[in-house]
Formats: structure tokens, C-alpha cells, sequence
């Protein structure tokens, strides 16, 4: 693109009406890395939604004999079938049901228990501030991982539990997050002349400091998703996932079938692309919304 | 209370009235005394000048009477603010925020951040008329509508549901000026209004600030760094240097004979249009007083060159000059001669009236 149609392009979106979310959501349009990431996570979405029209069988339906060595993928069975005869592409479809829920749920737990205390910390600041940052501190030094390995053995083994154990681990880095961008617009000149004109508190907090500190905040987020996606897979591969049994859960397929990556390499290979790619497509999105809400990278 | 920097007879009630205001923020590597103790008194619909370099302790003063200094460091160490004969140091948080914008609004430096960027201009002026008045939306819209049409914004309606990015710097100072006078106050700060602005747009806010203060009888505090500013606005002027008054007076005045040699300084650091030949600009020498602890004698003592052995051990006081109501608080005050020599006194034949403080104007 040359410079003069990036002045062409950059003026164009300078004059389109509306407020800072507009003008981000103009910028996102242009991001050919974030339309590709929404695309491919629009399929995932799809494949979520319509999995009972779109898998030619149920996940825990028997189409073959039991084998030690399934066969590979045929014209039949296109992902092949595991050793219980179950059709893998099946199985991978109504996969990311699970990965996309486990995506959401976990990062709202993490998001409103993290902007609650982040929110808190930085607004009231303080001897508030301190004790919370120094527990999220210290929360944080434990690996993530660890730590949701830890909380699963705490709460138990359910699907429930493990999205929320992933979404704990990611509390204190919205908290933190949510902190520092709050302290910085908290001493903006447009929250001091808010208060000139006597603005009540809340109305502040609400109104001023709140929507001009969370676009770093959904952009963590949405990556979050990504991480909540792999760790959750992780727990699984760990035989610490879902315990309910059959649920085809993208890590625990992998889990199940890692002692036969070399007779069937098919049942590791399609649910571990599946989750590359989930995770890819979140991640491009993920980049594209800090293009775009980036306050650095906003004239 | 005999307080040294009070410009009038304290048994008049003025409608502000600041007495010996002193400012400390206090932080744990060190104490900055930004304030030490300022008296002035303002009466309704007067124009007062603060005038001062950076770091003099002038926004802070304003920030001070309001409330609103930076947490946890900044605090009131001593001193009143009496508005209408109530004290504003110690008011509780829900009574201030009253006052605020209420009867003392302020207007910032720098529109170009003052603004929150995230909210419509339209919502941003009737958050103020909304929390004082206690006019429903519309009310509250149409008041808005009133007020950018009053600040010189044209399409005003339509021009409501606009952000701030979508404004320029003058405009956005103009809604920032809507904001401010939206519920009337009494006193107006306007802290720099037109240092972030250039040259012609200053002319124009200034205009409006003028027009603004004849029209609704507001009294106008107006900081800055810019002589010119004041002496096109100000009836009267402060010069403030470490935290305290060194001089007050009409502004005329001021200007025709200042009596401290730091306005001096500041006078011939100026460039003038109106001089025959080229003058030299003067700076003064030296760097702004570190404020972190107090002299016992005069703060400007360091870069004056009329100091003498009285400058550093005995802090001068504001007294009467000759000049009446002109005051000045200086051991050494410049003497008329010297004033003739940079070309600042007034000639035998003038007589300090308004026409005289022209030439200073931007």
C-alpha cells in the first residue's frame, strides 16, 4: 500500500462518525490477519452449533469393530476411526462444542472476578490496592498450569470444575492488568476535569475511568480464550480433564490415544490440528483488536 | 489575622477569599512545598491574573481551593478558602463536589486530553448540568445546545452527539468553557487556557473568556505563564514565584512599574512588537527553586542580581509601594531609573491609564 493510500485510508476512517469503538471496529475490518482468524473461528462456531447435522454420526457411536491398530482415514470415515470404533471427525466436530465453552465460560470466570478486584485495587488504591496486588502476586508466581492442576485436585474432576479452575488461574492477570491501565487514566486530565465539575465517584469510575481502561483488558481476553482453550486440553492429556466419561474433548482424545502415534497417527494428528487451529484463529483476532484499540497505535 | 499577602482590608467580604493557603505534597523520599501561603481576595465579576513560571505553585493553588489535588501526596497544610464567607479546606467530599462546577468551575491546559474520549460532548456537558441543576435529559440537552451556541460552536444540535476527536483544539477548548460555565458559577479558573492553542485560536478564546465574564458577572482567576494574556484580560495581576506572591497589583500598574526584580525579569523576557529597534531579550538566569525545602530568605535571592546579605536571611513580606495599592515583596525593589533604562517606566508625561498595557496584548 502506498503512502498516499494509507493517508487515503487513515482519513477515511478518521471521518466516519462515532466514538472510539467505532473507529476500532473500522480498523479490525482492514486487518486481514483478524478477518482470516474470524473466519476460521466463525467455522468452529458453526461446527458447535449445527455438530448433530454436520457429524455423520454421534460421538460415542460404535460404526466399526474394536482394534488395537485402527485404520486411518478412508473415504468413509475421513478422520479414520479410534480403537473403540468410534468416527474421529465425529468425535473432533462435537469437540468444539466443549473447546469453544470451555473457552467462554473460563475466561467469564476470570474476567469478572479479575475486573472486580482490578477494579477495586486501582480505583480505591491504597492499603486495598496493596493487599490484593500482593496476593495476585503471589498467585501469579505459581505456573498456570500448576496451579490449575492444584485447583482441579481441590474441586474435583467434573467439566464444571475444570473450566472453572482454568478461569481462576487467569484471574490475576485481568486484575492486573485492569490495575495498572485504571491508575494511569485515573490521573488523566479528562477524570480531573470531571471532577471539577463534580462528578460523583461512581459516575467516574463508571463512566470515565472504566470504558478508557478495558480495551487492553478484552484484548487479554480474547487471548485468554486461546490459553483457556490449550489448558483445558492440557488438564486433559494429563487425565485430568473432563472425568465424564466419552466426552470428546479435543487434549483427551489426544490423551487417550498418545501410545499410538505410531500405528494411527491419525487420531493424535486430527483432534491436535483442531485445536491448533482453534487456538490459531483466536490468537489472530486476539492481535487484530490490539491493532486496533491500541491506544499507541491510535492518532 | 495579619496576613501579608491579603491585596485588600480583610473585614471586606469578598466573594472569594483565600487566606495564607499553603500546599505541601508529601511523598516518602520528600516534601515539596508548592504552596506558602497565598491571600488573595476576588470580588464578583473581577478579573484577577496569576502569573508565574512553571512549577511556581499556580495550578496547584487552583487545584487546591477546589478539592481536587493529586491523591495521596497533595495536601492543604494551612489556610483558608472562604467562598462567601464559607471555608472549602476540610468540606466534606459531598459538599465540595457541590461547589464544584456548582460555584467554582476551572478550565484546563490542554483540551486535547481534557475531553474523555469516549464519550459524546453532548453526554460530557450535561454530566455537570445533571449533577447541579437536577434537569432531566432533555432539559439538559437543550441547555447544552444553549451553551455550545453561546461558546461560538456552530450546528450546535447536531454538533451534541459529536466526540472529541472530532473537534479541534479550539473548539475542543470552547466546549471545555461550555462545561465550565454550564451551571453559572460564581468564580471561573481558567488554568493556561490557551497555551496548548495557537496563536489566532488564543485570541479568540481570550475573546470569549472576556465577553463571557462581562455578560454573566463571573469572577475570572486566570493562570498563566504569558504576560500578554493577562494584560489583555486581568484588572488585577499576581506574580507568584516559589509558592508565594512577590507582587499584586492593577495590572496597569504592574506592568508601567514593576517593583520586583523578578517581574522585571519576566517583562524583559518578553518580545514587544511595538519597539523601535531591537531590543536583546533578557532571560533570567538561573533555574526555577527547588521545592523541596523552604528559604529563610528570599526564594528569588539566587538569580537576582539586586540581592543583598537581607535577601538571603530575611523573607520579605508584601508591603505598599508608592503606587498605593500596588504591593511587593522585595528588600531591593527596583528603582524608577532602572525601569526607564529597559524601557518600561513611563515617561513623566503618562499616567498608567488602560490604554498604556496595549502593547503587551497577543
Amino acid at each position: 500500500m502506498s503512502v498516499a493510500e494509507a493517508e487515503a485510508r487513515e482519513l477515511e476512517i478518521e471521518h466516519v462518525g462515532g466514538g472510539l469503538w467505532r473507529d476500532a471496529w473500522e480498523r479490525l475490518r482492514h486487518n486481514k490477519g483478524a478477518i482470516a482468524g474470524a473466519v476460521l473461528l466463525g467455522l468452529f462456531v458453526i461446527l458447535a452449533v449445527f455438530a448433530p447435522l454436520i457429524a455423520p454420526y454421534g460421538p460415542n457411536e460404535r460404526v466399526a469393530g474394536l482394534a488395537a491398530t485402527p485404520p486411518g482415514p478412508t473415504a468413509e470415515h475421513w478422520f479414520g476411526v479410534d480403537e473403540q470404533g468410534r468416527d474421529l471427525l465425529s468425535r473432533v466436530v462435537y469437540g468444539s462444542r466443549l473447546s469453544l465453552l470451555v473457552g467462554v465460560v473460563s475466561v467469564a470466570v476470570g474476567l469478572s472476578f479479575g475486573m472486580l478486584l482490578g477494579a477495586t485495587a486501582g480505583y480505591l488504591g491504597g492499603k486495598v490496592d496493596t493487599l490484593i496486588m500482593r496476593i495476585i502476586d503471589i498467585v501469579l508466581s505459581i505456573p498456570g498450569l500448576l496451579f490449575a492442576i492444584a485447583l482441579v485436585t481441590l474441586l474435583g474432576r467434573g467439566l464444571v470444575q475444570v473450566m472453572l479452575a482454568v478461569g481462576i488461574t487467569t484471574i490475576p492477570v485481568f486484575a492486573r492488568l485492569l490495575r495498572g491501565s485504571i491508575l494511569a487514566v485515573r490521573e488523566s486530565d479528562y477524570v480531573l476535569a470531571a471532577r471539577s465539575v463534580g462528578t460523583p465517584g461512581r459516575g467516574l469510575l463508571l463512566r470515565h475511568i472504566l470504558p478508557n481502561s478495558v480495551a487492553p483488558v478484552i484484548v487479554a481476553a480474547t487471548l485468554a480464550m486461546a490459553t483457556a482453550i490449550i489448558d483445558v486440553a492440557g488438564l486433559s492429556f494429563l487425565g485430568l480433564g473432563p472425568a465424564e466419561a466419552g466426552l470428546p474433548e479435543w487434549g483427551a482424545i489426544l490423551a487417550d490415544n498418545q501410545d499410538r502415534l505410531q500405528a494411527s497417527p491419525h487420531l493424535v494428528f486430527f483432534p491436535g490440528f483442531a485445536i491448533v487451529l482453534s487456538v490459531l484463529a483466536i490468537n489472530l483476532i486476539g492481535d487484530g483488536l490490539r491493532e486496533s484499540i491500541d491506544p499507541k497505535l491510535r492518532a | 489575622m495579619t496576613s501579608p499577602g491579603s491585596a485588600a482590608a480583610t473585614d471586606r467580604t469578598a466573594l472569594l477569599s483565600v487566606r495564607d493557603l499553603e500546599v505541601r505534597f508529601v511523598t516518602r523520599r520528600a516534601t515539596i512545598h508548592a504552596v506558602n501561603g497565598i491571600s488573595f481576595d476576588l470580588d464578583p465579576g473581577a478579573t484577577l491574573g496569576i502569573v508565574g513560571e512553571s512549577g511556581c505553585g499556580k495550578s496547584v493553588s487552583s487545584l487546591a481551593m477546589l478539592g481536587i489535588l493529586p491523591q495521596p501526596a497533595g495536601r492543604v497544610k494551612a489556610g483558608q478558602v472562604l467562598l462567601d464567607g464559607r471555608d472549602l479546606v476540610g468540606l466534606s467530599e459531598h459538599d465540595l463536589r457541590q461547589v464544584r462546577g456548582g460555584e467554582i468551575a476551572m478550565i484546563f491546559q490542554d483540551p486535547m486530553t481534557s475531553l474523555n474520549p469516549v464519550l459524546t460532548i453532548g453526554r460530557q456537558i450535561t454530566e455537570a448540568l445533571r449533577a447541579h441543576l437536577d434537569m432531566d435529559k432533555r432539559a439538559a440537552a437543550e441547555e447544552a445546545v444553549a451553551l455550545l451556541d453561546r461558546v461560538g460552536i456552530p450546528d450546535a444540535r447536531r454538533r451534541l452527539s459529536d466526540y472529541p476527536h472530532q473537534f479541534s483544539g479550539g473548539m475542543r477548548q470552547r466546549v471545555m468553557i461550555a462545561m465550565a460555565i454550564s451551571c453559572r458559577p460564581k468564580v471561573l479558573i481558567a488554568d493556561e487556557p490557551t497555551t496548548a492553542l495557537d496563536v489566532t485560536i488564543q485570541a479568540q478564546i481570550l475573546d470569549l473568556l472576556r465577553t463571557l465574564v462581562d455578560s454573566e458577572g463571573m469572577a475570572l482567576i486566570l493562570i498563566t505563564h504569558d504576560l500578554g494574556v493577562v494584560a489583555g484580560v486581568c484588572e488585577r495581576t499576581h506574580v507568584m514565584y516559589a509558592g508565594r506572591f512577590v507582587e499584586t497589583g492593577p495590572t496597569t500598574e504592574l506592568f508601567a512599574r514593576p517593583k520586583h526584580p523578578y517581574t522585571l525579569g519576566l517583562l524583559k523576557s518578553v518580545p514587544r512588537l511595538d519597539e523601535r529597534h531591537h531590543r536583546r531579550l533578557e532571560p533570567i538566569g538561573g533555574a526555577p527553586r527547588d521545592m523541596r525545602e523552604l528559604p529563610t530568605g528570599c526564594a528569588f535571592a539566587p538569580r537576582c542580581t539586586y540581592a543583598t546579605q537581607a535577601s538571603w536571611e530575611v523573607l520579605p513580606l508584601l508591603e505598599p509601594t508608592a503606587g498605593g495599592d500596588h504591593r511587593v515583596a522585595c528588600h531591593n525593589p527596583v528603582p524608577d531609573a532602572e525601569l526607564v533604562a529597559a524601557g518600561l517606566g513611563l515617561g513623566p508625561d503618562a499616567d498608567g491609564d488602560a490604554e498604556d498595557d496595549d502593547q503587551w496584548r497577543p
